[in-house]
C-alpha cells in the first residue's frame, strides 16, 4: 500500500496534473513542487522497494516543522534551469537590455518583476511562438485561473478565447491592470461603432463617460447578459433613486423599478430626450403608457390591457387587417407572442421597433437561410446584408415564402436587368424540361440563399448545370 | 420508376450525408443477429409516381396539403383555391375531380377521416372545415376553446378524435365529435414555432417545432409535450410536416432542405430521403405528408408544383 503511495506521489510530482486527480495526495500538493527536495524530484517513476523508501524520506520531511510552515512556493527559474543563485532574470536582461525600458514603466506583471521570466518562456527552446511554455491562454491560466465563471450568462470573446493579450501587455504598462489602452479608449478599439454612436449622443450617460467598467465586467458576467456586473434593473436602481418625485413624475407614475430600463432607453446614451431608443414608439415618445398599460394606480399597473396582436390592432388596425385578409400570414404574427416576436413597443435601435437587426432577428427563426449564406461562394446582397424585406414581407402575402412579388423574374428585376444578364429563354412561357409544370425564371437556376457553387447555382459548373434540361447534350 | 438515393440533390457540398458506412451496418446486422437486438431496419422511399395535373389536364398551382386512405388521393392547392381528388388503384392514379368551395378560398393543410369525410384547413381564413365525401361543404370546426386560438394544423387519429395545433394558445386541443374541448396539451414556451402534429394508433400526440428542429411527444395520459431524441439540426434545415405510421416511425418533410427525414420511434433519425431538386423524386419545399396505409408516402411537393408518391421500402 505504502509502495503504491509512494510510487503515486512521485509520479504526481513528474506529473502535477495526475496529482489534482489523485484526492487522497491533494493535501500534499499544498506544500508546492518547490517545496519537495530536488533529490525526490530527480527521481524516476519507480516502484516496490525504491518507491517506499523515497516515500519514506519524504514523509518523514513533511512531518517535520520546518516543512510545516513553509509557505506555498512556485518552482523558481532558479530550480527550474540550476541557475547560479540570483540569476535569473537579471541573466535574460544581459542580451535582453532594451527591456530595461519596459521594466521602468508603472505597472508591471508580478513574474517579470521578480524576474521570473521562465516562469512564461522556456530559454532553451519551445513549440510556441515568442519561445512560451505553453499556449498563451494556458500560461495565463496557470495562475489567472476562473477569471471568465465557469457557468457565466455571458462572457467577453477575447477573455473566453484565452486572447489575453488582446487587451493586457504580459510585461508591463502605463495602465492598472496591464492594459494596452487605458480607459474607454481599449474597448472602443474593438467597438468602434458604439465609439461613434457615443460620440454622436446628443444626451450622455455620465457612467459612460465614467468608463464602460461602470457597468461591465470586462472578462465575463456570471448572471448578468451582456457582461453586466449586475441584472437591469438592479444595476441602473444602484444609481437611479427610483423614490425621487422628479423620477416618478417622468415615469408617469408607473412602477418601473422593477422594469427592463433598457426597453426604452439606450444605456450609451442617446440623441432623443431620456436617453430613449433612437425609434420611439409614439405611445411611449408621447407618456401616454396608459394607452396599452393599465392605471399607474392599478396593483397590475405594467399590465397590458390587451394581449398582442389584439392592442396592437387598436392603433394598427389597417396593417393588422391587410395582414388578416392575406392568403398567407407569416405564422409567428398569430402565435402566442404575435407582434412581440420581433417588435419591441416601447423603443428601438432599430427601424420599425425590430428587436434586432434584421439579419439576426429574421436569422433567429430561419438559420438555415443565414447559414446557407454565410456558406455561400457568391453572396446575394440583401440575404449577406440582413434586408430580409427586399424580397419577402415579414407579415403576409399572398405568395409562397411571403415573397414581396410572386413573379421572381419582376422581383429579381427590380435589382437585376435580367433581361441582358441571359439570352436564356426565360419567362411564362418557357417550360422548364425537368417539370412541365414550372416556367423558366431565376429561380430555375438559382439558390437565392446561397449555394456552395459560383454565382448561387445549384451545380458546380455551368455544364452541369445546363446538362440537367439539356440531357441530349451530357457528354 | 427509379430508386432514390438517399443523398442526392444538386448542392451536395450543403449538405451532411447521413450513410452509415457498409461495414458498419454490416457490424449492426451481424450484432442483431448473434444477440436477437432490435434490427432498427431504416426505411428508404422509392419514387412511384408524381401528379402534376386535374382531370381537365389544368396544372396544379401550389399544391400544399394532401389526404389519403389507400384508394383516395386529396390534394389541396392553395393558390388555386380549390381541392383535387383522385383515385388509387395500385401504381395508377386517376382523377376524380376538383372541389371548389367558397368556405375555403386558400386550403393548406387536409385529412380523410375514417369515413371519406374531408377536414381542410384554410390557410387564409384559418379555419377548419369539414367537407363531405361528395364535395360538399358541412360546416367548419367549431372549437372554442378559453383565449386566443389560432389553428396552424390538425390530425385525427382511428377515432376521428380532432387534435388541433393552436398556436396563438401555445397548445394542441382535442375535441371530441360534437367539437367539445375535451383535452389540451401545453405547448412548451420559448422560442420555437410549431408547424404540425401527428397521431399514432397509440393516441400519442407528435408535435413538430421548425424553429428548434425538433420533436416533441405527449403520450396518451400526458398533459405537456417532452422532447422525442436528438433535435433534428444535423439533418433539418426547417422541417414543417409530419407523419406517422403504425410502427411509430415518424416522417417529417423538411421545407428548406427538400428531403424528407425518417426517424424510429425513438425519434433518432434513421435517413434522409429524397433532396433538393426540379426532376421527378426529387423536392422543392415539401410541404404535407400523407401515409396511405398501404406502404405509400405521399407528399405535397408544393414549389415543384407537383404531388410525388413514393413507396416505403422497410
Amino acid at each position: 500500500m505504502i509502495a503504491m503511495w509512494s510510487s503515486k506521489l512521485l509520479e504526481a510530482v513528474r506529473f502535477p496534473a495526475l496529482m489534482q486527480q489523485t484526492a487522497a495526495l491533494r493535501p500534499l500538493l499544498i506544500l508546492g513542487r518547490g517545496a519537495l527536495p530536488r533529490a525526490l524530484r530527480r527521481l524516476p517513476l519507480i516502484s516496490g522497494g525504491r518507491a517506499l523508501a523515497a516515500f519514506a524520506v519524504f514523509a518523514t520531511l513533511a512531518g517535520s516543522a520546518a516543512w510545516g510552515a513553509a509557505p506555498p512556493a512556485k518552482p523558481s527559474s532558479d530550480d527550474k534551469f540550476h541557475l547560479k543563485p540570483g540569476a535569473k532574470g537579471k541573466l535574460c536582461l544581459d542580451c535582453h537590455a532594451d527591456f530595461q525600458e519596459t521594466l521602468k514603466q508603472p505597472f508591471v506583471h508580478t513574474p517579470v518583476k521578480a524576474g521570473e521570466c521562465s516562469d512564461c518562456h522556456n530559454p532553451h527552446a519551445s513549440a510556441h511562438g515568442k519561445l512560451l511554455e505553453d499556449d498563451p491562454d494556458k500560461i495565463c491560466a496557470g495562475c489567472h485561473a476562473g477569471i471568465v465563471p465557469e457557468h457565466a450568462s455571458s462572457s467577453h470573446p477575447p477573455a473566453a478565447a484565452g486572447n489575453c493579450t488582446g487587451c493586457h501587455d504580459p510585461h508591463a504598462s502605463k495602465f492598472k491592470n496591464n492594459l494596452k489602452v487605458g480607459g474607454n479608449d481599449l474597448c472602443f478599439g474593438c467597438h468602434k461603432d458604439l465609439q461613434t454612436a457615443i460620440a454622436a449622443n446628443r444626451f450622455k450617460h455620465s457612467p459612460v463617460d465614467k468608463g464602460c467598467l461602470t457597468c461591465h465586467s470586462p472578462h465575463g458576467s456570471e448572471k448578468s447578459v451582456s457582461l453586466l456586473k449586475s441584472d437591469v434593473p438592479g444595476l441602473c436602481v444602484g444609481c437611479h433613486n427610483v423614490t425621487q418625485p422628479s423620477f416618478v413624475a417622468r415615469h408617469k407614475g408607473y412602477p418601473v423599478a422593477k422594469a427592463n430600463c433598457v426597453s426604452c432607453h439606450d444605456p450609451h446614451g442617446s440623441s432623443a430626450p431620456g436617453i430613449l431608443w433612437a425609434n420611439v414608439h409614439k405611445p411611449v415618445a408621447n407618456g401616454m403608457c396608459s394607452q396599452c398599460h393599465n392605471d399607474p394606480s392599478s396593483p397590475q399597473a405594467l399590465a397590458v390591457k390587451k394581449t398582442a396582436p389584439d392592442l396592437c390592432r387598436s392603433c394598427h388596425g389597417d396593417m393588422i387587417g391587410t395582414l388578416l385578409a392575406a392568403n398567407r400570414v407569416h405564422w409567428p404574427t398569430l402565435d402566442k407572442k404575435a407582434c412581440l416576436n420581433c417588435h419591441n413597443p416601447h423603443a428601438s435601435p432599430q427601424k420599425g421597433l425590430l428587436l434586432a437587426p434584421m439579419k439576426e432577428l429574421c436569422g433567429s427563426c430561419h438559420k438555415d437561410a443565414v447559414e446557407k449564406q454565410t456558406r455561400s461562394v457568391t453572396k446575394h446582397p440583401p440575404v449577406d446584408e440582413g434586408a430580409c424585406t427586399t424580397c419577402h414581407d415579414p407579415h403576409a402575402a399572398s405568395t409562397t415564402h411571403l415573397l414581396a412579388n410572386g413573379n421572381t423574374l419582376e422581383l429579381c428585376g427590380t435589382c437585376h436587368d435580367w433581361q441582358t444578364h441571359s439570352t436564356h429563354p426565360i419567362g411564362e412561357k418557357v417550360v422548364d424540361k425537368r417539370n412541365k409544370n414550372l416556367t423558366m425564371d431565376c429561380l430555375s437556376c438559382h439558390y437565392a440563399h446561397g449555394s456552395a457553387y459560383k454565382h448561387l447555382s445549384p451545380y458546380d459548373t455551368k455544364t452541369d448545370l445546363c446538362v440537367q434540361c439539356h440531357e441530349e447534350l451530357k457528354r | 420508376m427509379r430508386q432514390v438515393p438517399s443523398t442526392i440533390g444538386p448542392p451536395p457540398a450543403a449538405r451532411r450525408a447521413r450513410s452509415a458506412p457498409p461495414l458498419a451496418l454490416a457490424c449492426a446486422a451481424l450484432l442483431a443477429a448473434l444477440f436477437g437486438g432490435p434490427a432498427a431496419a431504416a426505411i428508404k422511399l422509392r419514387f412511384l409516381t408524381a401528379v402534376y395535373v386535374d382531370g381537365a389536364g389544368k396544372p396544379l398551382a401550389t399544391p400544399e396539403g394532401v389526404a389519403c386512405n389507400g384508394s383516395r388521393l386529396v390534394v389541396a392547392d392553395s393558390s388555386g383555391g380549390r381541392l383535387v381528388t383522385f383515385t388509387v388503384d395500385g401504381e395508377t392514379v386517376t382523377p376524380a375531380g376538383e372541389i371548389v368551395l367558397p368556405q375555403l378560398p386558400s386550403p393548406i393543410r387536409t385529412r380523410l377521416d375514417s369515413k371519406g369525410n374531408l377536414l381542410v384547413l384554410d390557410g387564409k381564413l384559418r379555419r377548419i372545415a369539414r367537407v363531405s365525401a361528395s364535395g360538399a361543404f358541412t360546416a367548419y370546426v367549431d372549437a372554442a376553446p378559453g383565449g386566443a386560438f389560432v389553428p396552424r394544423s390538425f390530425a385525427l387519429d382511428r377515432a376521428d378524435t380532432l387534435y388541433i395545433l393552436d398556436i396563438a394558445g401555445g397548445r394542441v386541443v382535442v375535441l371530441d365529435a360534437q367539437d367539445k374541448v375535451v383535452k389540451e396539451i401545453a405547448l412548451p414556451s420559448g422560442r420555437g414555432s410549431f408547424s404540425d402534429i401527428a397521431v399514432d394508433g397509440k393516441g400519442t400526440v407528435y408535435a413538430l417545432d421548425s424553429v428548434g428542429r425538433r420533436v416533441l411527444v405527449a403520450r396518451k395520459d400526458q398533459a405537456a409535450f417532452a422532447p422525442l431524441g436528438a433535435d433534428l439540426a444535423a439533418d433539418a434545415d426547417f422541417p414543417t410536416s409530419l407523419a406517422v405510421d403504425e410502427a411509430g416511425h415518424l416522417f417529417a418533410s423538411d421545407q428548406d432542405g427538400g428531403t424528407i427525414l425518417v426517424l424510429g420511434p425513438d425519434g433518432a433519425v434513421q435517413s434522409r430521403q429524397s433532396g433538393p431538386g426540379w426532376k421527378a423524386a426529387f423536392l422543392r419545399a415539401p410541404s404535407q405528408l400523407c401515409l396511405d396505409g398501404r406502404g405509400r408516402l405521399i407528399v405535397a411537393d408544393r414549389d415543384n408544383k407537383r404531388v410525388q408518391i413514393f413507396t416505403m421500402i422497410p
